[in-house]
């Protein structure tokens, strides 16, 4: 797959992607963002293992899905090199508007175990079936179902 | 609350994206790094190939050299230890295709690993 194909994919799916990795981030842009773009990088890179079994937005969410646990399984305290204040960056006005907007939203999501998460975040703010849903989160279909009443039935208790 | 509820709830809570102009720009950057990696590596790959083709065929032209030169002036030696020569001669002529075997073996695994395909990451 050419560089220009890639990118043009990708135009299509990063508004999306983005959503599905800020709510797992929990409203943070810049993580989410970076989350992405290793995503990214990294379905360039395997780009020419895709064989076009699934759909090319399938793909790129279980890859970014990956990235994503990655990040969970890196050690929390990482030491910052020397020019760290420069890079420490205030979120703007309107990031912290929407995190104030959705705080309920992703208080109750970080009380959720991390495959319930995704399936919520997949199933109601990506409208993707329960069988992509499997897809991406590599587990059969009736686990996906599972999770996201379980996961229903932990929203109803928090939200109460 | 029901699961209607929470399920609207959930609907009209979709975060939104702030746009991010960069965003793509970035990912083009760190791509062409990518590719920049990629080609220097490929390129290296191929120089080690030839270096490997180029020993092979300078060893058998030397090996060919030699032979041609033992061939063409045959010197005769002193037998010494002849004995224990023609004990590892003939050992070697009873059990030749048991030796056979790990050579082909070396030959076939050498073969797999110069061959093989470039690694998949997915």
């Amino acid at each position: 797959m050419t560089q220009e194909r890639f990118i043009e994919l990708v135009r299509g799916e990063q508004e999306s992607l983005r959503r599905f990795l800020l709510a797992l981030c929990e409203g943070d842009s810049s993580l989410a963002d970076d989350i992405a773009q290793d995503a990214l990088v990294r379905a360039y890179v395997a780009s020419g293992s895709f064989l076009g079994l699934s759909k090319f937005s399938t793909w790129l969410f279980r890859i970014a899905y990956n990235c994503y646990l990655d990040h969970l399984r890196k050690p929390r305290f990482e030491t910052l090199p020397t020019d760290a204040p420069q890079m420490l960056s205030v979120p703007s006005a309107d990031e912290t508007d929407a995190r104030f907007r959705y705080q309920k939203l992703y208080q109750a999501l970080n009380m959720l175990q991390e495959k319930e998460k995704a399936v919520i975040v997949l199933f109601y703010f990506e409208d993707r079936s329960i069988k992509e849903i499997a897809s991406i989160l590599q587990m059969p279909s009736g686990t996906v179902k599972y999770h996201l009443s379980t996961a229903r039935n932990h929203l109803k208790s928090i939200l109460q | 609350m029901k699961n209607d509820n929470i399920e609207s709830f959930l609907r009209n809570n979709k975060p939104q994206v702030e746009d991010n102009p960069t965003f793509l720009l970035e990912v083009r950057q760190k791509i062409n790094a990518v590719d920049g990696i990629k080609s220097e590596v490929d390129r290296q790959r191929r120089t080690g190939r030839v270096a490997l083709v180029a020993a092979l065929v300078i060893g058998l032209l030397m090996g060919i050299f030699a032979m041609f030169i033992v061939w063409l002036y045959p010197v005769t030696t002193p037998e010494v230890g002849s004995e224990l020569i023609s004990k590892i001669q003939s050992a070697i002529e009873s059990y030749k295709q048991y030796l056979l075997l790990p050579i082909a073996g070396c030959a076939i695994f050498l073969g797999l690993i110069f061959g093989r395909e470039e690694r998949r990451v997915f």
